[in-house]
């Protein structure tokens, strides 16, 4: 199947690139969503008969829905002109010169190999990682850890996916997160057994099921009791894809004294609304921590929440968030906190440029019986030019008299003290205001793993050059 | 004194009509009342209303007017009234209004001589209709909600303060609202306009006996002049029963500066808008807030500091503290347009909850559209801090009584910033006399 060649200034624009029906007879992708698009995903997947009437009632549920009233435009989505399910190997561009000019070359700037740069961009099936992955799952499995596709977790594991699947987040949830439940392809399952501690993070990309780029990618994380396990997902070079929606649902189950990490490192194309619905339960003393980064996309509406639902039980969101030209990244963070003793921490950072807009969206709430509950709040944004824009909306709803909140919040320029102490040491003004904006954002990338935590240094000063404070 | 339930109720015949208004008062009460009847009830399904719940509130039962006792000075208004008054200080001037009408009212010759006008806004329409036809209802306009085309609609009473270019009121001007009239609806509106270089204070205080059920729906809209420097302060102590809605705006021009102070104690529910729009360079707007909730009273606070023009400022410091099962919301909003490069803009709001049952939210909201600029804010909720107690108590001070000191001392923050020792002294004591208040 061949993709028409991308145009850069549609790219841009969020131009929703078609391709033309497959000619062979396997499956016929069809625009649009209804009843028998859902049955038909169903079947495909000889999915068990729950699975199906469940994706039939999240289809009831999102179109009972009406779309958000809040947050970023997204009265350009045309859910009628979608495919709602591909096979995986037709979504992927047939060779790398049909790649976006401007992808190919920041891959190139970021030092990123040639074979990872190949299967990162969906043109190739073939991948040195596959052999990492095989040894890798060996390891996995000798200690009980299953870390597979979402799909194939349904066939292989029926009973665990049964008992979690959709109990962090209802299909009824929000909108989204019901068209995610109606049409969901690809995601991770992972079930980490009493008291292992899985000691390397697992990264989506090891798998070679090309369905971890998925538009409606689907994550079901389970640690029992005592289990340490770090999940990772995407990667600092920008994902080319010609999906004009990704809208994906990670549910995490962190049993007692569990600790769960996960980490997120957007940077889509900018055609691309990435409404995603990520939420996790951390039980009693359990942790869980997010690290989001969302450096991509045209438009981001990502909130990672924590219910702490048992005692002393802890969560943390570390959010980045960047836009530049035509971006809008409204990220954030929720803590719900249910049971006593429960703390939560969300530390944000945002830097917009270039009329990018970003946004911090976030909840603190104390549920009645959650006393001596602690959560302080500390959002920070940046904003390089006047064209640039920066919002903060926080909810903080108390009610629990020993429950203590805080949150605290500064919108600044880039100092041109600052500026003008790291130039007249010799540093360019890109370099300098990478340096400067690479320094407000070490709180996060410090907790990132050493190479993601390079790969966004680069990316910052890559956005950088030619910024003027 | 104590009324009976009005029969009218807010209908088109009771539109009110006092005598020598111009005719475009009468239209903007006839279209005011024709959006009241097209616009619903605020829906909790909104942001602006996503906290207070208005749907069981029955505006039928409620009647547009109730007379008060009027006289040509103090001594003569109802006794309640004087004693509600109470010691008021040193002032320039005096307004009372009784129910829906004005009661009486005082201006020191001096001021008068220098062109200061201080009068129920109904004669002021009378006398000056030329001030006030390009900004009655212009600030906080009738279109606004149900509520506002209410108030356009049936609006008596109220005050009107004009202070001419480069006039200065050395001494604040007062006014006082007391209602006794059971199920009545007020409409409290009060109309500043401070010239170029003008500089006034003025101070409004809201008191009701308890009573079953009544409304006041008040707006209050401030024109602050070139250079002007105007205070207002505005204390809520309605008593029980009292549904409270109130919209306060000011427009600031050109190196204008406001200070302003809200307060609410009294009220079943209590929901005050306080607005400052920054329109022309070098403007400073400052926004302090007080409230103490018990019992089961719902307050519910918002804020918007709107910088349109660049190198203003504005700071917003919000305190209160709960008891009872009582809850308040807090929710702000700095908007940094995109002209306003060289903003400071600040906000905080900080709750201390006494009560394992009261609820505080708490929603400080940023948007910045311009990037020259310094903006923050900060919000809490949190119980009186256990270490600060029990040093206290290891210093011999009784637990009830460290209480007392950490919650007077919670608020002073604020009222160190209200130079106004009548305003201090009476929330001083109102403070103390709602940490004595059992629940």
């Amino acid at each position: 199947m061949a993709v028409p060649k991308p145009d850069l200034k549609e790219l841009e624009q969020g131009y929703r690139f078609g391709w033309k029906d497959p000619d062979h007879s396997v499956f016929t992708p069809k625009r649009g969503l209804s009843e028998a698009v859902v049955e038909e995903i169903s079947s495909m997947k000889s999915e068990p008969e729950w699975m199906r009437k469940f994706r039939l009632k999240a289809l009831k549920h999102f179109r009972g829905r009406p779309m958000p009233w809040w947050g970023a435009d997204l009265s350009d989505i045309d859910f009628e002109n979608i495919y709602y399910f591909i096979r995986s190997t037709e979504k992927q561009a047939e060779n790398w010169e049909d790649l976006p000019q401007d992808i190919k070359a920041t891959w190139d700037k970021l030092g990123i190999p040639e074979a990872e740069k190949k299967f990162l961009g969906g043109v190739s099936a073939q991948y040195e990682s596959e052999v990492v992955y095989h040894k890798i799952k060996e390891e996995l499995d000798s200690i009980g850890v299953i870390f597979t596709d979402m799909d194939s977790g349904l066939r292989e594991h029926p009973e665990i996916v049964k008992e979690y699947f959709g109990t962090i987040i209802p299909p009824n949830d929000n909108k989204f997160a019901a068209l995610n439940s109606a049409v969901w392809s690809g995601g991770s399952f992972v079930y980490v057994p009493e008291g292992v501690n899985v000691d390397i993070p697992l990264q989506a990309y090891f798998r070679i099921n090309a369905e971890n780029m998925g538009q409606f990618e689907r994550t079901l994380i389970i640690a029992e009791p005592g289990s340490y396990v770090h999940y990772v997902e995407g990667c600092s070079a920008p994902i080319y894809t010609t999906d004009s929606l990704h809208s994906a649902v990670v549910e995490i189950i962190a049993k007692p004294g569990s600790r769960v990490r996960y980490t997120t490192i957007q940077n889509w194309s900018t055609n691309v609304y990435n409404l995603v619905t990520k939420r996790a339960a951390a039980y009693e003393d359990a942790v869980v921590e997010w690290i989001d980064g969302n450096i991509g996309s045209k438009v981001t509406m990502k909130y990672p929440s924590i219910y702490l639902l048992g005692k002393g039980a802890r969560g943390e969101v570390l959010s980045v968030a960047y836009a530049g030209k035509g971006m809008h990244t409204d990220a954030g963070g929720k803590a719900i906190h249910v049971a006593p003793y429960t703390t939560s921490i969300i530390n944000s950072k945002s830097v917009s440029k270039d009329g990018g807009r970003t946004g911090y969206r976030g909840l603190i709430r104390v549920e009645p019986d959650a006393h001596h509950a602690k959560s302080n709040v500390r959002c920070d944004a940046l904003i390089l030019d006047e064209e640039s824009r920066s919002d903060t909306y926080p909810y903080i709803e108390v009610e629990e008299d020993t429950a203590s909140l805080g949150h605290e919040a500064t919108v600044s320029k880039v100092g041109e003290d600052q500026l003008f102490y790291l130039m007249s040491r010799g540093l360019s003004e890109a370099d300098a205001m990478a340096m400067i904006v690479n320094g407000f954002i070490e709180p996060i990338t410090r907790e990132l793993p050493m190479e993601y935590a390079v790969e966004l240094n680069r990316l910052i000063e890559l956005n950088m050059e030619g910024a003027v404070g | 004194m104590s009324e009976t339930l009005i029969e009218n109720g807010l209908t088109e015949k009771e539109l009110p009509s006092p005598p020598g208004q111009p005719a475009w008062t009468r239209s903007l009460r006839q279209e005011a009342f024709e959006l009241f009847r097209a616009l619903p009830i605020p829906s909790q399904e909104t942001e602006e209303w996503r906290y207070t719940d208005l749907s069981g509130l029955d505006l039928d039962a409620f009647a547009p007017f109730a007379s008060g006792r009027v006289s040509d000075n103090l001594d003569g208004v109802a006794e309640e009234v004087q004693e509600a008054v109470g010691e008021l200080g040193e002032r320039a001037g005096l307004l009372v209004q009784h129910n829906s009408e004005t009661a009486t009212v005082h201006l020191s010759p001096e001021d008068a001589d220098r062109g200061v006008i201080f009068v129920g806004l109904d004669r002021a329409l009378a006398e000056h209709a030329d001030l006030l036809e390009k900004r009655l209802h212009r600030l906080v306009p009738a279109e606004r909600t149900k509520f506002l085309a209410l108030h356009a609609a049936f609006r008596t009473g109220g005050v009107f303060v004009y202070v001419p270019a480069g006039v200065r009121v050395e001494l604040p001007l007062q006014s006082l609202t007391y209602v006794d009239a059971e199920g009545l609806a007020v409409f409290p509106h009060t109309l500043i306009v401070a010239e170029q270089g003008a500089e006034v204070t003025f101070i409004e205080r809201f008191v009701s006996r308890p009573l079953e059920r009544a409304l006041s729906d008040a707006v209050t809209e401030v024109f602050v002049g070139p250079g002007a420097r105007v205070r207002y302060v505005s204390l809520q102590d309605w008593g029980e029963g009292m549904t409270h809605l109130s919209v306060q705006r000011a427009v600031l021009d050109r190196d204008a500066e406001l200070r302003s102070l809200a307060v609410a104690f009294g009220g079943s529910l209590s929901r005050t808008e306080v607005e400052s729009v920054l329109s022309a360079s070098g403007g400073h707007s400052e926004m302090l807030g007080v409230y103490f909730t018990d019992g089961s009273q719902h307050f519910d606070h918002r804020s918007l500091q709107d910088h349109v023009a660049p190198n203003c400022g504005s700071e917003v410091l919000y305190k209160g503290a709960l008891k009872g099962r009582s809850r308040a919301v807090y929710s702000g909003w700095v908007h940094v347009r995109k002209d306003a490069q060289k903003t400071n803009a600040f906000q905080t709001n900080r709750n201390i909850v006494l009560s394992d049952e009261a609820k505080a939210d708490s929603i400080p909201n940023l948007e910045i559209e311009a990037n020259d600029v310094r903006c923050g804010h900060a919000a809490s909720v949190g119980p009186v801090d256990e270490d600060v107690r029990f040093y206290m108590q290891s210093r011999g001070i009784p637990a009830d009584e460290a209480e007392r000191l950490i919650v007077t001392g919670f608020f002073q923050e604020v009222l160190d910033r209200v130079p106004l020792p009548e305003v201090r002294e009476s929330l001083e004591q109102a403070i103390e006399d709602e940490l004595e208040r059992s629940d």
